[in-house]
């Protein structure tokens, strides 16, 4: 069940991903050695607070990266091809889309407002040459709109005549399309309304259950991410702090940063007193040495502003990079 | 899912509803387009005639012309020289009101000045006080005529080029920006704070006058060869200089312009989003960044164009270039009135159908801009 970085069964597998940038303060670590696997069918749901990292790390799986980046290395394994070594131009033909898709935020913009819709849909199917003809590849988003609940009319509608759900479902055939091994969703309901977000959250389900679509899902909402994930990983202040099943994590999870996280969220049916995390996330531009979340952490030990804890393999298959269990 | 099904089928029938209308509509927003622009038209021209004629103070001048022409000729006149001064006063004055009747200035100025504006709008511009066109017509609406060709051939050329390569050039340093070219031309910019003109004297003081490779001025030299091709590439060779300093003087500015429009329209996510879906560079420039930004570059080529009807006074004075420019400083040294005022009308009427032709064009490339549709929203 869950991903094991040993084995090469997995389908996206990311080594040491570090991502840097350049500002005029100093350095940015925004992600900074970050390690995973993902089996085929799987949601990888990767929690964190604004600034954690956590967007970095999608645009870091996507290779959408701003002008001022300073590090991007380490290797990301999509079945046997290791990303990170291909150049441009071979990656924008070969991975982008076919390999990695990825669901934006709900917003406006995410559609260019003067290309009809079902064309936008259409349009990797022809840029990446998987059909021939421009009616084929319509079909194929009819077929497509059809499956999430959009009405084909929309097909030659703008953006801008569309909901703010609607728009995410055609950001969400969008994705599918071109049949992408992984598709990665970057917070895709926090823009929306909570009745439309539940919309959005059933059609990723059944895309998962019926297709049995590969994600990476972003998100802060550790409920939203419950209803998705099989594997969570938390990040803190660009390092992934805990990687467990989503069961285990659910119901007990490991990093103090994880165990305070889960008990500022609300549950329906246990009665309990939400509580917070003192302070603040540290600067990403010069992190403290030890554990970074050490100077918030409730059980901090006396090595953990010294040394870095590294990330160990607990019981159950999770891992969690904390001193505590050493 | 019931629920999102009805509502895609209301809004199904409502597109239909919509389709129906949408040749009516634009025909009819066509006709309140052209019928408010044609109320600006007239409003335009009749400002200018009354500018031009001082709100009726030119009258004045004119009588007081007429008077002095009158007794000048009465001085030279040996026919009169035996008239008694009354007598001489009398026939003075009897010329006097014939002449004003002749040119109906007895009329009140509120009301010859609607039948000015009536020949204004008709083209019927009347003829010109003093100048007379090349052919020796007196015709306003021949000499303006006669004129138009050679504005239209240079700032057509001039603006057009310019505008293109600043288009094309800012495209490139938007996806290429911080490097070497692109402060380069940021550096440049400070070019353009000089008008065409001042570039124009240094390019014929070095072309004309030191290298002696290029003519001085003028649209074609003189004799004008009598062999099409040769006249055209006299033409050319004289277009040269002035072209150039128009291009000196206006494409640094306008790259920075459009290099920092297209710079915040390639930061939409949309853009993004093209690229993450594989497009090429090329394609991710030209439907993502190009096409929605379709109207806003349409709107400024079309300004562009209207200021190439006029030309520019001092750049075709530099050149000597027989342009509409040229004519209009000639006509205002004169006090050419039906000069200045046909030329004004020449200008309004094609000021008006570029504003009318914009319009349509923007209906017909921007589908957010939909011409008295109801609010689609769902």
């Amino acid at each position: 069940m869950l991903a094991n970085t040993e084995t090469n069964s997995a389908l996206l597998r990311v080594e040491e991903l570090v991502l840097h940038y350049r500002t005029r303060a100093g350095t940015v670590q925004a992600v900074d050695g970050v390690s995973f696997s993902l089996d085929k069918g799987q949601t990888l749901a990767i929690l964190g607070e604004s600034g954690c990292g956590k967007s970095s790390l999608g645009r870091g799986l996507l290779r959408l990266l701003p002008r001022n980046v300073k590090t991007y290395s380490g290797s990301i394994f999509i079945g046997d091809l290791d990303t990170m070594t291909l150049g441009d131009r071979r990656y924008r033909r070969d991975v982008r889309w076919r390999r990695l898709a990825l669901v934006p935020q709900a917003a406006l913009n995410t559609l260019n407002p003067v290309l009809k819709v079902g064309y936008q849909v259409a349009e990797p199917l022809l840029v990446h040459r998987q059909v021939k003809k421009k009616s084929e590849a319509l079909e194929k988003v009819r077929h497509l709109f059809n499956l999430l609940g959009l009405s084909t009319d929309f097909l030659n509608r703008y953006a801008f005549e569309l909901s703010g759900g609607m728009r995410q479902r055609v950001a969400i055939a969008m994705a599918l399309i071109s049949d992408p091994d992984v598709v990665v969703l970057d917070e895709p309901t926090s823009a929306l309304d909570l009745l439309t977000q539940a919309n959005i959250m059933n059609v990723l389900k059944r895309i998962k259950k019926d297709m049995g679509m590969t994600f990476v899902f972003i998100t802060h909402d550790v409920g939203t991410a419950s209803e998705l994930a099989d594997v969570v990983a938390v990040m803190y202040a660009g390092e992934m702090v805990e990687l467990a099943p989503a069961e285990n994590f659910y119901t007990d999870p490991l990093h103090p940063y994880s165990e305070r996280l889960m008990a500022s969220v609300p549950t329906l049916r246990e009665e309990k007193e939400l509580q917070f995390i003192p302070g603040q996330p540290p600067s990403l531009i010069n992190p403290p040495g030890g554990c970074r979340f050490a100077a918030r952490c409730h059980k901090r030990l006396s090595q953990c502003t010294e040394k870095e804890p590294p990330m160990t393999i607990v019981d159950k298959g999770s891992r969690v990079k904390c001193w505590l269990y050493q | 899912m019931s629920q999102t099904g009805t509502a895609n089928a209301g809004m199904g029938r409502l597109a239909l509803r919509d389709f129906g209308g949408t040749g009516l509509r634009l025909l009819r927003y066509s006709l309140v387009r052209a019928i408010s622009i044609g109320i600006t038209v007239v409003i335009a021209v009749y400002l200018t005639i009354i500018i031009a004629n001082m709100g009726g103070q030119v009258d004045q001048i004119r009588k007081a012309e007429i008077q002095e022409q009158i007794g000048l000729s009465f001085m030279n006149n040996p026919a009169v020289r035996d008239m008694t001064p009354e007598e001489r006063l009398a026939l003075q004055e009897e010329m006097l009101q014939i002449e004003i009747e002749r040119l109906g200035l007895n009329r009140p100025f509120l009301l010859r000045s609607f039948s000015y504006l009536w020949q204004g709008l008709t083209l019927n511009l009347g003829r010109a006080e003093q100048m007379s066109s090349d052919t020796g017509s007196r015709q306003v609406r021949l000499i303006l005529l006669e004129r138009l060709p050679a504005t239209l051939l240079l700032w057509g050329t001039a603006q057009i080029l310019v505008f293109v390569v600043a288009i094309l050039v800012a495209l490139w340093l938007s996806n290429h920006y911080g490097g070497i070219l692109d402060r380069l031309i940021i550096a440049l910019t400070p070019l353009s704070a000089a008008p065409a003109w001042f570039y124009g004297l240094f390019l014929i003081l070095i072309f004309s006058a030191i290298l002696g490779a290029l003519p001085y001025g003028g649209m074609v030299a003189a004799p004008p060869p009598t062999d099409p091709k040769a006249y055209a590439l006299s033409v050319l060779r004289h277009l040269i200089l002035p072209v150039a300093a128009q291009f000196v003087s206006g494409i640094f500015i306008l790259i920075y312009n459009w290099r920092t429009f297209f710079l915040i329209y390639s930061s939409e996510d949309y853009v993004e989003m093209a690229k993450a879906k594989g497009l090429s560079g090329h394609l991710v420039s030209r439907r993502y960044v190009l096409r929605p930004t379709l109207p806003y570059i349409i709107t400024n080529f079309m300004l562009m164009l209207i200021s190439v009807w006029m030309g520019g006074i001092i750049l075709e004075t530099v050149f000597n270039w027989p342009g509409l420019g040229k004519l209009l400083y000639q006509a205002i040294h004169l006090f050419d009135t039906p000069v200045i005022v046909g030329s004004t009308v020449l200008y309004a009427y094609l000021l008006a159908i570029t504003v009318f032709f914009l319009d349509i064009i923007y209906a017909l490339v921007d589908p957010r801009v939909r011409v008295g549709a109801e609010s689609r929203q769902p």
